[in-house]
């Protein structure tokens, strides 16, 4: 397995801990694959700081890149327009009060809502890539799929959801990224996501991807038990040393449990503009890694 | 001598709650807080969900959740014994929680309804089930609620309440009122009697095409649901009230723990401006994994390369972490107008600390205390 299969997939959902960066690391990809010509989407979840469901082209260079802000309210309205096809009926629907209420306060559909949006432009784009929310969140939206193919026994809903659990299983289809960082306690995190995914979607495989790998350094060990004792660290170089060292020990973690993954290296931050000039950095790593 | 600042607002607050994104090491900030207030002589607890399984330990957790507080205080005594500093006066008490949020989801609902029977019903709830487990901004409500009970016994002079991971740092503020909408009383009484003479011709097509979309079944529990939630509806409501007035008082401090990054800004400006319309008390900003204080001196990197390939090696690391030291600075000082216009409740500066990145993971309640003294230390400079 490398970026290059998970990359051949209609459907990239970007997963992982708060803090490992999907975000950039989903924008990178999207570049990426847009500047290898395929039309692509890079969708994130109701973006505060952006207009809901705002579709824009984020870069003048890449013709073939777009970015979606999902959000549930609009794409509910769409979804009943679809299912309802008389207006004036879907309409009034959308308008009563009572559904109004539902919509917003009923438990897993803003979810499904949003994860069923991503899922019908899939015929729209040669690529979708999806920011996910973190660990937990993230898995709410996929398990609300499955809750509501069982909630609703039968009619349209039902059979939505269900289309959308085969497509999300097939690995044809779609791919599944599990971002880390090279520390325990996101590497665990991802270890246990994994766990959950493959029960959610047994013949799907998610793929590990360990992002910030420090250098490798190979002058320190162990032994000097002294210097380990205080976790603040004492000098830059101090810390580098244990960092180094302590990542070789977590990325173990992966190892011993006979998972692969693939490491993108830390890529030096500039002193402006960085988030923009991380995402080119970054497209024309995965460029060179899979070409 | 002067204390630090956070010294100064563990003195000043009761309650403070920590806010952030994934991945700022919030969880670990808030057991350090909590062991820096025993440090201080504070009967102090904190309430963290989910931690990592190291942290858990470290705070003496055998078991992944404890509902109840688990008593801390004698590993702290004795980390302290082996610990280089003295505290600074006599040792406190340190408690734990990790509330379980299904269990404790259920436990409410039992509370809130007026008999048995029906919070058996509702527990049994398909709709129910999904909601205690899944709902966005249930984990959240939950950790409040265990924060009221805390603070209501009276117990403890500190209580630290690490926010659960959410989808962004503002969705632990927004869950009382997203949990509020589901009870708005003229809605929810349409659902509680289907055959309602009452119901107006629009709502009954409205249910109807429901029902097409959702087949028949569902429509069944979602009145069994309305029935239930319109029974709990009123006591829920006064503890709801409850919650946001605890929020609001000046018991209650809100601090955001942020890494140095200046791309964080537009969301930290967000957050600010959300406490202060909630009428919550924004008591500054921790910045957490910073590496600017460290030393970095050239001879030192130098005689650390032995070889040549040692030494580029040490040299590329050593490219990466100043260009982040750097970018650190750029932050500084785009972060200080977030500030503007707070102040803190004795009239003192607003909170505005660095803290160091750690160079290992945390392991024991030893390593712990060494990030709660570097807490008193911490403050040289002030906010603007």
């Amino acid at each position: 397995m490398s970026f290059q299969s998970v990359f051949e997939k209609n459907l990239i959902f970007i997963n992982g801990k708060g803090g490992v960066g999907k975000t950039l690391l989903a924008r990178a990809v999207s570049h990426h694959l847009a500047s290898q010509g395929f039309k692509t989407l890079n969708a994130v979840f109701e973006d505060p700081l952006r207009e809901p469901g705002e579709l824009i082209q984020p870069d003048p260079s890449l013709p073939k890149l777009w970015s979606f802000n999902c959000e549930a309210h609009s794409a509910f309205e769409e979804y009943i327009q679809q299912k309802i096809p008389l207006p004036h009926v879907s309409r009034l629907f959308l308008k009563n009060k009572l559904i109004r209420y539902l919509s917003k306060a009923a438990p897993g559909i803003h979810e499904l809502v949003l994860l069923g949006k991503i899922w019908f432009e899939r015929t729209h784009y040669d690529r979708i890539v999806v920011d996910m929310p973190s660990t937990g969140y993230g898995l709410t939206m996929f398990q609300s799929v499955v809750n509501f193919g069982k909630l609703f026994q039968s009619g349209p809903i039902h059979k939505d959801a269900e289309l959308m659990l085969e497509t999300l299983r097939d690995p044809k289809q779609t791919g599944h990224l599990l971002v880390t960082l090279p520390e325990e306690m996101p590497i665990r995190e991802a270890i246990d996501l994994q766990g959950y995914l493959q029960k959610l979607f047994p013949e799907n495989h998610s793929q590990f991807v360990v992002n910030k790998k420090f250098p490798h350094l190979e002058t320190l060990t162990r032994q000097e038990d002294s210097l380990w004792k205080n976790p603040v660290p004492k000098s830059l170089l101090d810390y580098a040393l244990k960092k180094s060292h302590t990542e070789a020990e977590h990325l173990q973690l992966l190892r011993e449990r006979g998972k692969n993954f693939q490491e993108i290296p830390y890529i030096p931050p500039t002193l402006h503009n960085a988030p923009e000039n991380l995402v080119r950095d970054l497209a024309s790593y995965l460029k060179e890694g899979t070409s | 001598m002067n204390s630090s600042q956070i010294d100064q607002l563990i003195q000043e607050r009761r309650i403070i709650v920590t806010c952030g994104t994934g991945g700022v090491g919030k969880t670990t900030l808030s057991a350090s807080l909590a062991i820096r207030a025993a440090v201080l002589g504070k009967r102090a607890v904190v309430i963290t969900i989910d931690p990592a399984k190291r942290l858990a330990t470290s705070l003496g957790f055998d078991k992944r959740v404890g509902d109840a507080p688990a008593d801390i205080t004698p590993h702290l005594q004795e980390a302290l014994k082996n610990h280089s500093e003295a505290a600074p006066g006599s040792l406190g008490k340190l408690h734990a929680i990790m509330p379980d949020t299904q269990g404790s989801f259920e436990k409410l609902v039992a509370q809130l309804a007026p008999n048995s029977a029906l919070a058996q019903s509702l527990m049994q709830n398909p709709i129910f089930e999904i909601f205690a487990r899944e709902f966005s901004g249930a984990n959240e409500y939950m950790a409040l609620e265990r924060l009221i009970s805390l603070h209501n016994t009276g117990e403890y002079d500190t209580i630290i309440l690490d926010t659960p991971p959410s989808r962004n740092t503002l969705a632990f503020l927004d869950a009382p009122q997203l949990l509020a909408r589901l009870f708005e009383e003229k809605l929810i009484q349409w659902l509680v009697v289907p055959t309602n003479q009452l119901f107006s011709i629009g709502i009954k097509k409205a249910l109807g095409i429901l029902e097409k979309l959702t087949g028949s079944g569902f429509m069944t529990h979602l009145f069994a649901f309305g029935q239930a939630l319109f029974d709990v509806r009123i006591k829920f409501l006064a503890r709801l009230k409850d919650v946001t007035t605890l929020l609001q008082s000046q018991d209650v401090g809100f601090i955001l723990v942020t890494a140095s990054v200046p791309e964080a800004i537009p969301e930290l400006q967000h957050f600010v401006d959300s406490v202060k319309d909630h009428g919550f008390h924004f008591d500054g900003l921790l910045i957490n994994r910073t590496l600017g204080g460290l030393a970095d001196d050239q001879s030192e990197w130098r005689s650390a390369g032995k070889s040549s390939e040692q030494a580029k090696q040490l040299g590329r690391a050593r490219q990466l972490l100043q260009a982040l030291v750097e970018r650190e600075k750029v932050s500084y000082d785009a972060f200080k107008p977030l500030l503007e216009g707070s102040r803190r409740l004795g009239g003192g500066s607003i909170l505005y600390e660095k803290l160091p990145e750690l160079a290992r993971d945390i392991h024991s309640l030893e390593d712990l205390l060494y990030v709660a003294f570097a807490l008193g230390r911490s403050s040289g400079e002030s906010g603007p």
